[in-house]
């Protein structure tokens, strides 16, 4: 996976450095804060949020997080395990930041093994064709750019609420000194779920606060009902339809009250209540580039925004914030702008996956999706059984795997999994209509 | 041999409003779908409804067989079909034809974990001797890994963990226990007469159960298949796999025969439950068919696991010592103290002893069952699925035959199985999937293909520091854009495969996998961000099939 994201980077780079065999040489620089695990208004660091504070460092944690109740289930297979079993969160982490660090360095080299001119320090636009770099050390460099393209990415937001400087975000979590022992998570979304379930692998108490009945929203309810099923099946302590009031720093930790009245007592308070773009620093405005009210950077179907030299891609457009859409819209302004073949990204059924244990992995519509959105009637295939390593190991927890189909055409709208290993199968092609039929041959 | 069915049916859409949904909880392995034409033996269906609802419960009655009666007058039989051996093949079958109104008897042996020509059980080779307890044992054996990676994810034991064999034996048998409950139940829900004991054909339409003669308008044997063990000296002393999934004690040092996947798969459960295994091979690889490429890829990670393979060695004679353990002697020579010598030399199909001589089936040189593309052997009434038929021995396929045949024979839809893009894996440690072709057999099909490799260490491992990696293969024909082959050898791949297996069956092309978006961060991303071929085979340019000027020309 690893070496997977930085050949898709490769290739991105790759398709400019193809174009140099053209006897066509395209300049290209690249500016970016200095590299730090906890982003600000001056850290960031080559490989952005995904290499060093999203994807991969939460991909590490949930494997350390397994890791527990393996150890578990291991018991009814047979194996003899000590009553203790110790987690070291330090460890995990230093080797965490060792990975990071590697990955940084590898972004480096790639970029310069493709000829990109690295610049370290903030960028701003200056003018339709120009950018400013404030290095480290305060001096400012112009560049004049037939194009530029922004793609800084998001930033986790805070709530406004009393002691929020208390509490926590995802940035932070991934870089923790100690293993919180007792843990109060804001958020429904999948960070949120998928730290409650990071920190519950690895033995902490966690309750997780949400505002709507169920988390998750946007995926299909049957899939969200039951991941919540599973949450609590771990041990984690849900509190649906809650939000937090405040925060207040006490001897026994940090004591964070809900809008139920309800106290709660923890060591770390994590807010995972949203991403929002990180635009405000880059003097947009001086050059008339539009954002939406979040900040996201307005752009058209080829990424350009309403300055013709401007183009943005990733978080900061707010589309679909993903990894591999963001290097499909990298790939796509590429080809577009120095590849003479304009391409627009095409968004539909992108397959996804939420870390929470066991995962959710989902692609196309979800059912009221399909029921909304479909001509005619639909059909809802599922699947919801007990796995087999389960049935030695006696974990009571189920899989549940989904199909939508057109009833009319037969073919397959939508596909969702939770259990073990949904991600990985869940990469299956629903991206071209298959006729069901083809299915069940 | 069927009756045309007259029974109209409902349509599914009604013209209520736009936003009906139809749910229907099926399972997906209980879809019924039927399509009924009125049949014609000798053309294709014309016009059919589409209905979700099950069928009323009909009674056929049959028009002899015109080549073994002669236009005589209908006959009535105890049974529409009666299925001899309640196995993957023989259970599809049977339970499918009673949703379809039949009237269907199965006969089986009683239950034993180990098969014989007295015992087997409901459930078969899969359920109790083969794919789930191989399964079970792969999960046990893989937690020994486990604990070594999680060593570089923080996780520390106060002592290294170890296996009691008896637990897992102990938990493995309860199991079985209950889904050769649960298949039975399955049989009876479907309205199954379940028969226990030894069954024989007596004549094309008798089957003979213990001494009680039962007469039946259709027979099915799908009575599987047997591990099989060469005679050669002390073959006596020799397990097999029915043996090894259920022996008293583990094996301290074990000496695997054999090169395939029931080998293979047994050497990491072997190993992972810390046995010193030892693998002989007549090949120079292991998984002679499989892409070449995976043998030796899945050979590497197994010797970096501790594995040791001795190639090209065949096995001439075991010999037991005085102190109990056997020695292996080969055509290189003879290795000393194992405390077991297990032969995974392959599987033959159980044809013995069930009167198909006597009745007229024909077989071929291994005793399998010779069936046309319907399944039908070559006595009209006889038909035969699963193993014992030797087509491709996995349980999903032998399912696809026992459904196919229930809908030849008793949904008016003659239907013939279809082999093609059938996905398989093998449970080794790392495992493989695969669908499609091999390079091998691409190059001998497609005369330009272009293959994408790739070869990684997994992020997991980057933690764990163990060498671990994966490795993915895409083999295109290069005229076409069409994927042809699809292979892995890693953590998931079974898993991986799966999806791809759709895609593949549905001949969707390398830029279509290109366009598809990946999901991250996981290993099967990979499949579709291959950009660059890592190697291009012509041979169409070379006028001909000089296959290695063409590769020399390409750089292969």
């Amino acid at each position: 996976m690893v070496l997977n994201v930085i050949r898709k980077f490769n290739w991105a780079i790759n398709t400019l450095t193809s174009l140099f065999s053209t006897n066509v040489i395209f300049k290209v620089g690249i500016c970016e804060l200095p590299f730090h695990p906890i982003s600000s208004e001056v850290v960031g660091g080559v490989g952005g949020t995904c290499v060093i504070r999203g994807c991969v460092p939460k991909k590490i944690l949930v494997y350390g997080a397994t890791f527990g109740p393996e150890i578990q289930d291991s018991r009814e297979y047979g194996w003899q395990v000590s009553e203790n079993v110790d987690f070291d969160w330090k460890k995990l982490l230093q080797k965490k930041t060792e990975e990071i660090v590697r990955l940084n360095g590898v972004y480096k080299r790639l970029l310069s093994n493709a000829g990109v001119k690295l610049f370290e320090g903030e960028g701003r636009i200056v003018g339709p064709n120009e950018v400013e770099v404030i290095q480290l050390d305060g001096t400012k460099l112009s560049y004049t750019a037939k194009h530029i393209l922004i793609a800084t990415g998001s930033r986790a937001q805070r709530p406004d609420i009393p002691g929020q400087e208390l509490g926590i975000t995802s940035d932070e979590a991934l870089s923790l000194d100690e293993l919180p022992k007792r843990v109060v998570i804001l958020g429904g979304g999948y960070i949120a779920v998928e730290f409650a379930s990071i920190w519950r692998g690895m033995g902490s108490t966690v309750n997780l606060c949400f505002r709507r009945e169920l988390p998750l929203r946007g995926f299909d309810d049957e899939m969200r009902a039951l991941v919540a099923r599973n949450l609590e099946g771990r041990g984690i302590i849900l509190h649906p339809q809650t939000t937090l009031t405040q925060l207040v720093k006490t001897e026994d930790g940090i004591k964070v009250t809900t809008d139920h009245g309800e106290e709660l007592m923890a060591d770390a308070v994590l807010f995972a209540t949203g991403r929002i773009p990180n635009s405000k620093r880059l003097n947009l405005q001086a050059v008339g580039v539009e954002v939406d009210k979040t900040g996201a950077v307005k752009v058209d179907e080829f990424s350009r925004t309403n300055v013709p030299s401007v183009w943005a891609i990733g978080d900061v457009t707010n589309r679909m914030n993903l990894t591999p859409v963001a290097l499909m819209e990298g790939t796509l302004f590429a080809k577009t702008v120095f590849g003479n073949e304009p391409s627009k990204p095409d968004y539909s059924n992108i397959p996804c996956a939420v870390f929470c244990i066991p995962p959710l992995s989902v692609v196309g519509l979800s059912e009221e999706q399909a029921i909304e959105q479909a001509d005619g009637d639909i059909l809802v295939f599922t699947s919801g059984f007990n796995p087999m390593k389960n049935s030695i190991s006696g974990r009571q927890e189920k899989t549940l795997m989904k199909l939508i189909v057109s009833a009319e055409t037969d073919k397959v709208l939508g596909a969702s999994m939770c259990g073990p290993d949904a991600a990985e199968i869940m990469q299956i092609k629903v991206k071209v209509w298959c006729v069901r039929p083809r299915l069940g041959s | 041999m069927a009756t045309s069915l007259t029974t109209t049916t409902p349509k599914l859409t009604s013209s209520l409003s736009q936003t009906l949904i139809s749910k229907h909880k099926f399972t997906l392995f209980n879809r019924s779908l039927s399509l009924l034409p009125s049949f014609n033996p000798s053309k294709q269906t014309l016009t059919y409804h589409t209905r979700i609802l099950k069928p009323p419960a009909r009674r056929y009655v049959t028009r002899a067989e015109s080549s073994t009666n002669g236009g005589a007058e209908p006959k009535s039989y105890d049974f529409d079909l009666f299925t001899i051996g309640a196995g993957s093949g023989g259970v599809r079958a049977s339970r499918f034809a009673a949703n379809f109104g039949a009237n269907v008897a199965v006969c089986e042996l009683p239950f034993a974990t180990i098969s014989s020509e007295t015992t087997g059980g409901v459930g078969g080779t899969c359920v109790l001797r083969g794919c789930v307890p191989k399964k079970l044992l792969v999960y046990a054996s893989k937690y020994s890994h486990e604990f070594e990676e999680s060593a570089g994810f923080g996780w520390s034991y106060n002592s290294e963990p170890t296996h009691d064999w008896g637990t897992l034996m102990a938990n493995k048998n309860a199991e079985l226990q209950r889904l050769t409950g649960i298949y039975k139940n399955i049989l009876s829900n479907a309205g199954v007469k379940l028969i226990e004991g030894r069954g024989k054909i007596v004549d094309p339409h008798t089957v003979n159960v213990d001494g009680k003669l039962y007469t039946a308008r259709n027979i099915l044997v799908s009575v599987g298949g047997r591990p099989f063990i060469p005679d050669i000296p002390g073959s006596e002393h020799v397990i097999d796999s029915d043996a090894a999934l259920d022996l008293p004690s583990k094996p301290t040092k074990i000496a695997i025969v054999g090169g395939g996947y029931i080998a293979v798969e047994f050497a990491g459960i072997f190993n992972g439950l810390q046995s010193e295994v030892h693998v002989f091979i007549r090949q120079k690889q292991v998984l002679r068919g499989f892409d070449d490429e995976v043998r030796d890829f899945v050979a590497e990670q197994m010797s970096l696991k501790g594995i040791e393979f001795h190639t090209e060695e065949s096995p001439q004679a075991v010999i037991k010592s005085a102190d109990g353990s056997f020695s292996l002697k080969t055509n290189k020579g003879t290795t000393e103290g194992f405390s077991h010598v297990m032969f995974a030399t392959g599987r033959k199909p159980n044809t013995k002893n069930l009167g198909l001589e006597t009745v007229g089936v024909k077989l071929d040189k291994n005793g399998a069952i010779l069936v046309d593309e319907y399944s039908r052997t070559s006595v009209p009434s006889i038909w035969a699925v699963g193993d014992v038929t030797d087509r491709m021995n996995l349980t999903p396929v032998a399912l696809m035959e026992g459904g196919a045949l229930a809908k030849t024979l008793f949904a008016n839809e003659p239907t013939k199985p279809d082999f093609s893009a059938v996905p398989s894996a093998v449970f080794s440690q790392p495992p493989i999937g695969q669908v499609g072709l091999s390079e091998q057999q691409a190059i001998e099909a497609y005369d330009d293909i272009d293959v994408y490799t790739a070869n990684f260490r997994p992020l997991k491992a980057t933690l764990s520091g163990l060498p671990d990696r994966v490795f993915m293969k895409l083999i295109v024909s290069a005229k076409t854009d069409q994927v042809v082959g699809l292979h892995m050898c890693g953590e998931d791949s079974a898993e991986v495969v799966q999806g791809f297996a759709v895609a593949i069956k549905a001949g969707l092309t390398k830029a279509q996998f290109d366009s598809t978006v990946g999901v991250h961060p996981t290993s099967a991303e990979e499949f579709v961000t291959m950009r660059t071929p890592t190697r291009k085979i012509r041979n169409s340019s070379s006028g001909g099939k000089t296959d290695s000027e063409a590769k020399a020309a390409a750089g292969v």
